[in-house]
């Protein structure tokens, strides 16, 4: 287990490099001038030149990734170009709202989704599955954006027990975190639902039940266990949507979260920035996924060993 | 067969949830708000604390004052700092502010201002000619790459006869050094000396202080109470950044905000009224339009840019694009920018368009592409424009852009035969609300892409003329002749079209006052009070 554990975790490191690589070419090669944008509307071709000079974009392509590259090594994100503030300084502070808030989305999404999924598997054919999908299916329909605005009209504005937005109370994570995790819980509903009416059908199960055992047992020890390879593999795949939907949910609750920095740094090609998100991003996406698969080596010790 | 009466039976469910969902919401919102603007009638409105908050759609990016290209930075800072001089509420006429008073020479060169006395800066330095000195001083410095650099391009020397008298002498007359003053705000000089760093502290002699500041999300300001003039009623101001309109309305709604800025026209109807709220709206300085590039066929002929405008109702423009509150375009630049002079519109007529398209030699129409960015208020417009101008058989190819993306693409040809642009739908506002700069960056021949804005590839040398003689001239009845004639000349020679000017419009609670927002979308919230 520890070198299946070691394997994967060191071969993260020229994943990361390749990522780095491919980020920095994208986001210098999408069109847009940063210098342009920064000089203003009513700046001279000399100023708007001026400009390029200082962000020292007027270096070759090549050049400019290894003295980024360098830069990274020596722990320095770079410089805002919209704000003239440490990258650093800027990513820091939008990273825990993000983190949160993708958290609470997940945790509830999870347990609510699976428990969902595994109830309507065990209903099958029952009135009880149909509404148990129809929830599922209504969540992965409805858009974020507008939920998120519907939430905000029906609890803040004509309830009044929420605030619309912000992240200054514990409550105020309540309406994002639900809009966010609508999607995931929809669905783990889904994947749960199939994977264990899959499993169900198995000889194992038979068997357990020929021996007697309590259908209750049978369920949860038997199929469910089985179930969760693939629940974890989707629930993995998952996090990368509700890092993009964080985009949506952060701009609609206004937080100033990582996806809204994002967009805006986009906007004013705010190169530093972008790389930086971007590349923090694929880095909680290799860490998400490096987690799935220590994960399959606990829930299958058939991985492990082979490995 | 079972699937398929499954899938039914769950997709009219979802269906019926869905209706009576959506119907739930639409009732009780309705009541809710007559509930609500009823009890607001019986009561004189009140804010909760003395605190205000604006919501506004975008962030603040610098702090210093000299380094300002966002119209929301300029309102954050208007706060916190002071120019020389300013414009009044309705943008019309500048009046003193840190400067008493000041003259200009007879052959427009040299300008000398008295400043007032007894101000201080927020970190206790004196205001007085030297710190003017400081600041101009530290625009000019190349090495600072400052936006307010250009304002001082044309400056000889600047001198400092006593503590309370500047005197700048220019090179060669430059009309709007003026309206510039407005612009420039002043810094203590200690704190540029010392090399703070002023893109995110502000140490000014504004009747606000900064408090802190969050880039992406909030910046709060305090009262100034050693503030020099008539200190603001409120304690504190939040410029909170919400970019999505629907939760800046719940925001006023709920009370969160007490102003939101800017609102989309399509929600006014139903929150105005409503809940302490008054939707309140001011002319503004910006115009829409289309450029029509002149180097291209058929755009180089003028009976065709003409024919284009006559094919353009600009009633139904303001309607679709503006939800009716704004006006047509009635000359190159807004009404409310200097030296405006009013022309005759080219009214709707269809008949007149397809005579002159006839008399061009096009009496089928003829196919182009327009461009803008992607955001849907501009989708809407180009595709407006594409509706009407299908009247007389012109198809325009709707072209959204993300904006970036858009302007790299402009200024990629590097003259008039590289371009590729036939039609950009774009707005423009003169920042410093002066005629050269609503028509110089637009109409000058040498502002061509990539130099500037000019699309239309519109080259005049009467123009031209004109636009120099503009900046050499003091005198302003001689100023209000030549900017007259420029938009004369460019309006007949139509190197665009001509449509509409929205007006300003923002959100405020009934208990708010002395908070104004300028033609320009600036906020001007020196004195703002909250009855509480």
């Amino acid at each position: 287990m520890g070198r299946y554990c070691l394997k994967r975790v060191l071969g993260t490191i020229p994943l990361m490099l390749v990522i780095s690589f491919i980020i920095f070419m994208f986001v210098h090669m999408i069109p847009g001038d940063p210098a342009r944008i920064m000089a203003g509307k009513d700046a001279t071709l000399e100023e708007i030149n001026r400009t390029r000079q200082t962000l020292g974009l007027d270096q070759p392509l090549l050049n400019q990734y290894f003295m980024y590259l360098n830069r990274m090594f020596h722990g320095d994100l770079g410089t805002s170009t919209t704000t003239g503030q440490s990258v650093a300084e800027m990513i820091g502070p939008r990273f825990q709202p993000t983190f949160t808030l993708a958290g609470c989305a997940l945790v509830w999404s999870l347990i609510i989704g699976v428990l969902l999924g595994v109830f309507s598997a065990v209903m099958r054919g029952k009135w009880e599955d149909y509404i148990g999908m129809l929830i599922a299916i209504s969540g992965i329909s409805i858009p974020v954006f507008w939920l998120g605005l519907v939430l905000i009209q029906i609890f803040s504005v004509q309830l009044g027990w929420l605030p619309t937005g912000g992240l200054d109370s514990i409550q105020s994570y309540i309406l994002p975190s639900l809009s966010l995790g609508v999607g995931v819980m929809a669905v783990m509903a889904r994947f749960s639902r199939s994977s264990m009416l899959e499993n169900m059908r198995e000889d194992y199960v038979r068997t357990a039940r020929a021996k007697g055992q309590k259908e209750s047992m049978v369920v949860l020890k038997h199929a469910f266990r089985n179930s969760l390879i693939e629940v974890v593999t989707v629930a993995g795949l998952q996090i990368g949507g509700l890092l993009a939907g964080s985009i949506l949910v952060e701009t609609v609750f206004t937080i100033p979260g990582m996806g809204r920095l994002l967009v805006d740094s986009i906007k004013f090609r705010d190169y530093p920035v972008i790389e930086a998100e971007l590349l923090l991003f694929s880095l909680q996406f290799v860490v998400i996924n490096l987690i799935v698969d220590l994960l399959y080596g606990v829930l299958n010790p058939k991985i492990r060993y082979e490995s | 067969m079972k699937i398929r009466k499954k899938v039914g039976a769950i997709v009219s469910l979802a269906l019926v949830t869905a209706m009576l969902f959506s119907a739930c919401g639409s009732g009780s919102t309705a009541s809710g708000s007559q509930a609500q603007s009823a009890a607001a009638a019986s009561t004189a409105a009140k804010s909760k604390d003395n605190d205000m908050v604006i919501a506004m759609s975008e962030s603040v990016l610098s702090l210093d004052p000299h380094n300002l290209t966002s119209t929301m930075s300029i309102s954050a800072n208007r706060s916190m700092y002071e120019c020389l001089l300013t414009f009044d509420k309705d943008m019309k006429n500048i009046v003193p502010q840190l400067a008493k008073s000041y003259t200009v020479s007879d052959d427009g060169l040299v300008y000398t201002f008295t400043l007032q006395t007894g101000v201080k800066f927020t970190d206790g330095t004196d205001f007085n000619s030297e710190a003017v000195k400081a600041n101009i001083d530290r625009c000019m410095d190349e090495k600072n790459n400052l936006k307010s650099r250009r304002y001082f391009a044309k400056v000889k020397e600047v001198k400092c006869p006593d503590a309370n008298t500047v005197q700048i002498t220019l090179k060669e007359p430059y009309s709007v050094f003026i309206n510039k003053m407005t612009n420039f705000g002043i810094i203590s000089p200690k704190a540029i000396k010392d090399g703070v760093k002023l893109n995110s502290v502000a140490v000014g002699t504004g009747p606000y202080k900064l408090k802190e500041w969050d880039q992406a999300d909030h910046l709060i300001v305090t009262r100034n109470d050693n503030y020099w003039g008539t200190k603001p009623g409120v304690d504190s101001i939040t410029f909170k950044v919400v970019p999505e309109a629907g939760s800046r309305i719940a925001m006023l709604q709920t009370g969160e905000a007490d102003m939101i800025y800017p609102i989309p026209p399509e929600q006014i109807k139903t929150i105005d009224g409503t809940k302490d709220i008054k939707v309140e709206s001011v002319p503004s300085n910006i115009v829409y339009y289309v450029t029509l590039n002149m180097s291209h066929k058929p755009f180089n002929d003028v009976k065709v840019r003409q024919a284009m405008n006559y094919a353009i109702d600009k009633d139904a423009f303001v309607k679709a694009v503006y939800g009716g509150y704004g006006d047509h375009a009635t000359s190159p630049m807004a009404s409310t920018t200097q030296y405006y002079s009013k022309q005759e519109e080219y009214a709707f007529n269809i008949e007149k368009a397809k005579e002159l398209l006839k008399e061009a030699g096009y009496p089928d129409g003829f196919k182009t592409t327009i461009w803008s960015d992607n955001t849907s208020d501009s989708v809407k417009g180009m595709q407006f424009i594409n509706q009407q101008l299908a009247q007389v058989g012109i198809t325009a190819e709707v072209v959204p852009m993300e904006g970036a993306t858009l302007n790299a693409k402009i200024n990629e040809a590097k003259n008039a035969a590289e371009s590729k642009i036939d039609m950009w739908y774009v707005n423009w506002s003169p920042s410093s609300g002066d005629a050269d700069g609503a028509l110089r960056s637009l109409f000058y021949s040498q502002m061509i892409p990539p130099a500037n804005a000019n699309t239309a590839y519109y080259s005049n040398p009467a123009v031209d003329k004109l636009l120099d003689q503009g900046l050499s001239e003091t005198k302003p009845d001689k100023l209000t002749s030549v900017y007259a004639e420029a938009q004369k000349t460019i309006w007949n020679d139509a190197p665009w079209l001509f449509l509409g000017q929205p007006v300003v419009q923002y959100g405020i609670k009934n208990y708010v006052s002395n908070v104004y927002m300028m033609a320009d979308g600036s906020i001007d919230c020196a004195q703002a009070t909250l009855a509480h």
